[in-house]
């Protein structure tokens, strides 16, 4: 349909079917008399056996159409910004974080802070990290911008909580030791490309 | 534009087609930075004569084949000089491919990441891939103190090595050379090194790194204020580098010092003590008017001199409104000195300056342990000495074996006659020189023999003194603090004016604090007395302090804006770094009606008549231009004064027999404020050689009790083997108010109590 058909607004030259209907009843006796013959017809239980058959699917073969939010939810795209999730190393499960602080430079809306110190073991250790999701854009600058794939974005999408100190915390959203098995790698910015192995240039080792 | 004067001295080169002007012995590179032509670098260090070790600043010259190093290659009349091209870009990216040959890759947690010089060229030389290597080894971190060494880092740039030997002289870094497993090492590690931290500010990549700050910021997230140092007459010029004090603390701190360290100089305490801030003050009005009504009442305002010329301006706006005597300590015998120096000399400053210094060819340094007072003023003596190969003689009753490396002659006096020094120095230098008859009479009056015996200065050394100054020009004679409240302090100021004027040296009067030549300047000091006073970092009945000991707070100098007057007679601009929010002095002065709506409208009223010039404090400059030459704040204007001074006859030189203890705050203290940085340490013992205690009868950890100038000192005595005499030293940094109550000759004979432990 081009566009000025579309734009037609001459009704008067369409060309309209009319429906071949039966006549409404004018008399009481008509209606009532019409009124049974649809009540009576067999097509009902054509409608109730497909509502029957889909709740027998749903409850007793599992084909439930609807997820029970909140206590399902439905799996989101990988490159959906949602809550930020730390990762762990999967070896020695210590943190990802170097603490290099590029996240905190690169955030466009000054939402991350971290504290960084000299620990023991003479490396740079965060002693402490937050990401205000009250000025969270999620614009996932700082899963892009993460050399170690330590920050990304996770599935928690439900930006509301009864205080923001629910997110904000470093350890909430570091992927917890004994779920360690379940972390998942990032698909969406910054992760490495699926290529990458070939793009990748060897420093000579002549000795 | 004018015409340029072409002297011989000049030269003109081209770079890069564009025609640059030089003097004869400047090197391309030089000429080309001054001329804001690029030539990229790695190991050049403006203020250390070139290393030549990076081979980066390679450059053609026509008609010469092969590649000029730019930095080291004294330009030729005429010379036409490329500095980039095809070949060039190709020798410095494989440069920079060798500096990056197992380079460990953790710039992410790298504290140099983001001011890094390897990280900068690396990038500018697009070094996208290795083609070369070398087998890697296990290169452990050590630590130095306040400094971290990783090797694992470290380029061999040698800038570090450098700036220890030829600007602070401390001569502690060496190399080990070994090819690729060469490093640098501390020498004489855990001691004697001053701490000064030069190295680590010259490091162009993370190699060397203050143990302190280590990891605990990036370098993009600091914000810089440039300011001045606080700490000594030297007012160095430094930025503090600021940011919130963490996650949950959102007033800045200040996280580390840094200097433009391509032109300038930080000793330890500059760049370590900055933590002097007078933190947690408030505002409280009942607190405000008890300090304005004590104002109001003061028949005496007694001060330190860690103050602004502002500050010191208010003072003596006061004491013309109300009266009130200002009484300085610690300016008070400088001013005094000042002026007998002006009424001999006819100029109202001294003529030295830290750059000629540092060029000078001749240098004797009198009355200070110049090492510990000023190490400003040492580092531009030994850059004098190494550069210049200046002879330089050490004039002091306590030999100093800092100063070993430099000084050629140590004439070692007895303490106390500093007037015979004086005068023998005058005997010596001007003698020969053309001088009024007057003056000749003088030298030929006094009794050498005599002056020689009391003082303890042989007539030999005196010869060789003038031995060896004989082929040589381009003279400064450093003079310190020991002079300016001796009792006969006005004849020594006027006999170094006549060295000075006769002599053809240059003088320099090292100020014995902060901002003494601001407040000598400024205030019309005036003598000690008795009666209701009020004290501003000194004691008083009422006291304002910046310390945060006194009745009310005041900012101190990292959290207000201000200047000083540095031993280079500048006045220099220092800001605010960190809040204050309690009353300043400018609050109180308004309070007793001496009204300005800020402590820097006075600025542009600093005296005229004394040197000052009318600028306001927004327009003072603050930066170094590409060739080095300082822009911050102006010059003092030194002025006629009336030549009414007359040489006096040497009195008769007191003797010191038995133990002295020497007044000196060492190990880079200066004033409470430095005693009050918890990362300088703290220096309260009193320290002497075996023959002192031998002398005075105590052991190594006794606790000894004396008194000087009224105030008690409770001191553990401790035997220094470095040092030799009879002479103690007694710092006095950590006494609090008291420690800016030096009015007094810096030796003294304290009977020394033993108490029991």
């Amino acid at each position: 349909m081009s566009l000025e058909e579309f734009k037609n607004r001459n009704i008067g030259k369409q060309n309209y079917v009319k429906l071949d209907l039966e006549h409404t009843p004018q008399t009481p006796l008509g209606r009532f008399s019409r009124v049974v013959r649809r009540t009576l017809k067999g097509e009902l239980f054509v409608g109730l056996y497909v509502t029957l058959r889909e709740m027998i699917n749903a409850l007793f073969r599992g084909e439930m159409h609807t997820v029970k939010y909140p206590l399902e939810k439905l799996p989101i795209s990988p490159r959906y910004r949602a809550i930020h999730d730390m990762l762990r190393l999967l070896e020695s499960g210590h943190y990802r974080c170097i603490g290099c602080g590029l996240c905190e430079k690169i955030c466009i809306s000054n939402c991350i802070r971290m504290d960084t110190r000299y620990d023991e073991n003479q490396r740079k250790e965060v002693s402490e990290y937050t990401i205000n999701f009250g000025r969270c854009i999620f614009c996932g600058y700082c899963a892009e911008v993460c050399p170690e794939l330590a920050i990304v974005h996770g599935g928690r999408y439900e930006t509301a909580s009864e205080q923001r100190a629910s997110f904000s915390i470093f350890e909430d959203m570091l992927t917890p030791v004994d779920a360690l098995k379940q972390q998942k790698e990032y698909d969406g910015f910054g992760a490495v490309s699926p290529n990458a192995d070939e793009n990748i240039k060897k420093t000579p080792l002549a000795y | 534009m004018s015409a340029r004067i072409t002297t011989k001295n000049e030269l003109t080169i081209t770079i890069d087609g564009k025609v640059c002007h030089g003097i004869q012995g400047d090197t391309i590179l030089q000429i080309a930075r001054a001329n804001s032509i690029y030539i990229p670098t790695m190991c050049y260090l403006t203020k250390v004569q070139p290393i030549a070790s990076c081979r980066m600043c390679v450059v053609n010259v026509e008609g010469v084949d092969g590649m000029i190093l730019s930095c080291q290659e004294k330009a030729v009349d005429g010379a036409v000089i490329t500095t980039h091209n095809e070949a060039l870009y190709k020798e410095r990216q494989n440069i920079m491919k060798l500096y990056n040959v197992n380079h460990p890759l953790e710039c992410g947690v790298c504290d140099k990441s983001g001011e890094c010089d390897l990280q900068n060229k690396t990038m500018e030389f697009a070094v996208a891939s290795q083609s070369f290597t070398a087998r890697d080894m296990h290169r452990p971190v050590e630590n130095w103190g306040f400094i971290s060494y990783d090797p694992a880092l470290c380029i061999m740039c040698e800038k570090c090595v450098h700036v220890c030997n030829e600007v602070v002289g401390d001569n502690i870094l060496a190399i080990s050379v070994g090819g690729y497993k060469s490093t640098i090492i501390n020498t004489r590690p855990g001691e004697e090194c001053s701490s000064c931290g030069e190295c680590m500010s010259v490091c162009p990549v993370g190699a060397l790194v203050s143990t302190d700050f280590k990891y605990t910021s990036n370098a993009w997230e600091l914000q810089k204020i440039p300011s001045s140092c606080a700490h000594c007459s030297s007012a160095c010029s430094l930025s503090y580098e600021v940011k919130h004090s963490g996650i949950g603390n959102h007033e800045k701190k200040i996280y580390r010092v840094t200097n433009n360290y391509e032109f300038t100089s930080l000793c330890g305490a500059g760049r370590f003590g900055y933590d002097f801030a007078n933190t947690g003050a408030k505002r409280d009005r009942a607190l405000f008017t008890s300090a304005v009504e004590a104002l109001k009442k003061a028949e005496v305002i007694r001060f330190g001199a860690t103050i602004t010329n502002e500050e010191a301006s208010i003072l003596q706006h006061i004491k013309e409104s109300y009266g009130t005597a200002l009484v300085c300590d610690e300016a008070r015998g400088y001013q005094k000195f000042l002026e007998a120096y002006s009424s001999v000399s006819g100029k109202s400053l001294y003529s030295g300056s830290l750059k000629n210094l540092s060029k000078s060819r001749g240098i004797i340094v009198l009355g200070s342990k110049i090492n510990d007072d000023n190490p400003m003023v040492k580092y531009h003596i030994t850059m004098a000495s190494r550069r210049e190969r200046a002879r330089v003689v050490y004039m002091h009753p306590i030999e100093d074996a800092a100063m070993q490396s430099i000084v050629t002659q140590f004439i070692k006096y007895e303490a106390g006659s500093e007037e015979g020094a004086a005068a023998l120095l005058a005997k010596t230098l001007i003698d020969t020189k053309k001088v009024p008859s007057e003056i000749a009479a003088y030298l030929d009056d006094l009794d050498i023999g005599n002056l020689s015996a009391e003082s303890n200065i042989g007539e030999d050394e005196l010869e060789k003194l003038s031995k060896s100054l004989i082929k040589k020009s381009g003279f400064t004679l450093v003079a310190g603090s020991d002079l300016y409240n001796h009792p006969r302090a006005e004849s020594i100021a006027k006999l170094l004016a006549a060295i000075e004027l006769y002599g053809d040296f240059e003088l320099i009067l090292v100020p014995p604090a902060t901002n003494a030549l601001g407040v000598s300047l400024i205030c019309d000091l005036d003598e000690d007395k008795d009666g209701y006073s009020v004290g501003y970092n000194a004691p008083g009945d009422f006291v304002l302090s910046a310390m945060g000991s006194g009745d009310i707070d005041m900012p101190a100098l990292n959290q207000q804006e201000g200047t000083l007057t540095s031993v280079d007679k500048r006045v220099v601009p220092i800001n605010a770094a960190l809040a204050y929010d309690g009353y300043t002095l400018n609050n109180l002065a308004c309070g007793l009606g001496v009204e300005a709506k800020y402590t820097i409208d006075y600025t542009e009223h600093l005296p005229v008549v004394k040197g000052y010039e009318a600028v306001a404090f927004d327009d003072l400059p603050d930066y170094f231009d590409a060739s080095g030459n300082e822009h911050r704040g102006y010059l003092l204007h030194s002025l006629d004064a009336e030549q009414t001074g007359t040489l006096e006859e040497v009195a008769d030189l007191p003797t010191y027999d038995g133990g002295v203890v020497y007044q000196c705050n060492s190990g880079n203290q200066f004033t409470s404020f430095t005693n009050k940085s918890k990362k300088l340490g703290t220096d309260d013992k009193l320290r002497g050689s075996q023959q002192f205690a031998t002398l005075s009868k105590l052991n190594d950890g006794q606790k000894v009790r004396f008194e000087i100038n009224g105030v008690v000192y409770e001191r553990v005595f401790m035997i220094d083997t470095s040092m030799k005499g009879t002479i103690a030293i007694n710092p006095y940094a950590d006494m609090g108010l008291s420690s800016t109550t030096v009015s007094y000759y810096r030796f003294n004979q304290p009977k020394l109590e033993v108490m029991d432990s």
